[in-house]
């Protein structure tokens, strides 16, 4: 498909359930799951609305900044204490004591994994962006929209069933300052 | 026939007006409610409080500190034998105040207490503001509070590391891993309702929630991600509030000394924190309720009863712990340790041991039994502050009062604290004045998740039954 032949279409919908057999019929169109873009203002799952699961790489970026987080607490409990110009002696302590460095362990690995948790929302949903976008206020009360990308051959017929599975309105969609 | 038709629809309409989840408005005519609760122009109360309480904690906070880091510590009380004074009382009580947040927020939320869903938030904005808080009264005690850096592990010219392994070090991981993590799991579900009141807003407050929006749309990628991070977030947060208290506890209970060396120290520290903590939710939530425009419907008298049953639950556990440190201790036959009970009970400030007791035991037992007291928004929020006075009072008598008696008789000296009261009095009125600016900035209401909440309950009809029933959406 040519880049200049490719139009976005914006449908709102009022709600789950037409929203959910307008994708069933788009794709009975033609229109691959890839085409297809789920915009609503709670979180509504893939089940409910027929697509396939959503990838997301939180869990394994968490995974990766609690092992950094663990290392940041081998390095504060076991290099450190080497470290000093002389020995720091607590009570009757070993150098590198047992339960002590337990804690240190856990909460840098604790604070490691938050973190990347974090960092790893905006690392996959590309926050922040503040680019112009595809999107209509109204799905921040409770419409659910579909951002379908089709061809200039196609976006009448697409329109037209849109509109006639219950769509409230279905128009080009157009990338907006937020 | 028609009667019971009648009473079944009596039946119906009375739940509805009981639960919020049954009683669903479209979620256009909720933002609204939000928005409006935050954007209403605030009343002459709302200046004068704000004023007043502007007026205290630049007095109490900023220019008493100032007058102490020029001055120098000695402006303080502290003085041998009780080098920690209230500082630290209030450095306890305030992480105690940040417990509720997280444990409303992560552990109701693992457990799936649908009660939890309209106020998660306000607990959560309780945890991070009492952090700073906690924050503000360790950098007091500090007192040269500019070296306060020493503390952070940088290889520096003169090779002098933190030593990790003294639990003051561990003080500044835990608390430093929860302030962060607690913020991060406020602000992520948050983003979904600021992206809302961006569509909603214009001029600066536009501008203010674009950039905490960071773009957000609601995509199907984006729902993703925040709620797999938001699940990672409410389960392992829940170790990290736990371990935070119970560090605190060993700041104590580390030491050799009577009354403190105790082995049960944490969880007795972690269930206080959580008495004062849900103390404190109820008070801000009988607080927004009745001062915010259209509160009522989103906080209604059965969150009121269902955070009264966690009190009295909390409150109980809270006299088992005690009575548990007590009890082995007061066994164990100790001189000094005897000398220290007898002096809690009986020294000058004994009224206070009674008092804890009685604000942090009797009151509630007395009040949260009764399902129709427990869902009286003011008389709980009396309970809370009961209670929070209890547990500042169970923390003074941990602090200052068990430092006096120790060992060496001839240095008993009660403590008389200083610069230390306006000092305290600022961080509660900063606390305060954090929570009422956020209340007109921030929607103190999670409408997504109130609306998600709303999808999930329906009615449904056992026989000549109406009962509540929920669906598993996630």
């Amino acid at each position: 498909m040519a880049e200049s032949n490719v139009v976005d279409i914006l449908a709102v919908f009022p709600d789950l359930e037409p929203a959910a057999d307008a994708i069933e019929h788009l794709r009975s169109l033609g229109i691959h799951d890839e085409c297809m873009n789920i915009i609503s203002g709670i979180p509504v799952t893939e089940a409910m609305l027929g697509r396939p699961s959503q990838w997301t790489n939180v869990p394994r970026i968490a995974m990766g900044g609690a092992i950094l987080g663990f290392l940041g607490g081998v390095f504060l409990a076991f290099v450190v204490p080497y470290m000093y110009p002389y020995p720091i002696q607590v009570g009757s302590q070993y150098p590198v004591p047992g339960p002590p460095t337990v804690v240190v362990l856990f909460e840098l690995t604790m604070l490691g994994m938050l973190l990347s948790t974090f960092l790893g929302v905006f690392l996959d949903s590309y926050f922040p962006n503040y680019r112009p976008m595809k999107y209509v206020p109204e799905i921040s009360d409770g419409k659910i929209a579909i951002l379908v990308e089709c061809s200039h051959v196609e976006e009448k017929k697409i329109t037209d069933a849109l509109n006639k599975l219950g769509a409230e309105s279905v128009k080009p969609a157009e990338a907006q300052h937020l | 026939m028609a009667d019971h038709k009648n009473h079944a629809e009596h039946a119906e309409a009375h739940l509805r007006e009981k639960h919020l989840m049954l009683d669903p408005l479209p979620r256009g005519k909720m933002n609204e409610m939000v928005m409006e609760s935050m954007t209403e122009k605030p009343t002459w109360k709302f200046w004068l409080v704000f004023a007043v309480l502007s007026v205290i904690t630049a007095y109490g906070l900023f220019y008493s500190w100032g007058v102490m880091i020029a001055e120098g510590l000695g402006v303080a009380g502290v003085n041998r034998p009780a080098y920690w004074g209230i500082f630290l009382v209030n450095t306890v009580f305030w992480i105690g105040i940040s417990h509720a947040g997280t444990f409303i927020s992560a552990i109701l939320r693992v457990f799936k207490a649908e009660f939890r869903r309209p106020f998660t938030r306000a607990a959560e904005l309780m945890t991070t503001f009492g952090l700073v808080q906690a924050g503000f009264s360790i950098f007091m005690h500090m007192g040269r509070v500019w070296l306060s850096y020493w503390l952070m592990p940088y290889p520096n010219q003169r090779m002098l590391w933190p030593n990790f392994h003294s639990p003051l070090s561990w003080d500044l991981l835990a608390i430093t891993t929860y302030l962060l993590s607690s913020t991060m799991y406020l602000f992520l579900p948050l983003i979904p309702d600021v992206a809302m009141a961006r569509d909603r807003s214009t001029g600066w407050r536009k501008t203010f929630y674009k950039v905490l929006a960071l773009g957000f749309r609601g995509t199907e990628g984006e729902w993703t991600h925040l709620r797999n991070a938001m699940n990672i977030f409410a389960f392992a947060i829940i170790p990290v509030m736990f371990s935070v208290h119970t560090i605190v506890s060993w700041d104590f209970a580390a030491a050799m000394r009577p009354g403190w060396n105790s082995t049960i120290f944490g969880p007795y520290f972690v269930v206080g924190a959580l008495h004062s903590g849900m103390g404190a939710v109820i008070i801000v939530l009988a607080v927004i309720r009745s001062t915010m425009k259209h509160m009522k419907y989103f906080i209604r008298a059965e969150h009121f009863d269902a955070i009264g049953k966690l009190m009295l639950i909390i409150s109980m556990t809270w006299a088992y712990f005690f009575f548990n440190d007590y009890m082995v201790q007061w066994y164990g036959g100790d001189k000094w340790t005897k000398q220290l009970f007898h002096f809690h009970e009986a020294g000058p400030l004994g009224w206070m041991w009674f008092a804890m007791l009685i604000f942090n035991v009797a009151i509630p037992w007395a009040i949260l039994w009764n399902p129709k007291w427990r869902s009286t928004p003011w008389l709980v929020a009396v309970v809370g502050i009961f209670i929070n006075i209890g547990m500042w009072f169970e923390r003074y008598i941990i602090v200052p009062i068990s430092l006096t008696i120790n060992r060496m008789p001839f240095t008993w000296r009660l403590y008389e604290p200083g610069i230390e009261i306006p000092l305290g009095i600022g961080t509660l009125t900063f606390f305060i004045l954090l929570y009422m600016a956020a209340s007109k900035l921030i929607p103190l209401i999670p409408v997504w998740e109130v609306q998600e909440g709303q999808m999930a309950h329906e009615l449904k009809k056992f026989g000549r039954e109406t009962v509540v029933t929920v669906s598993e959406l996630e």
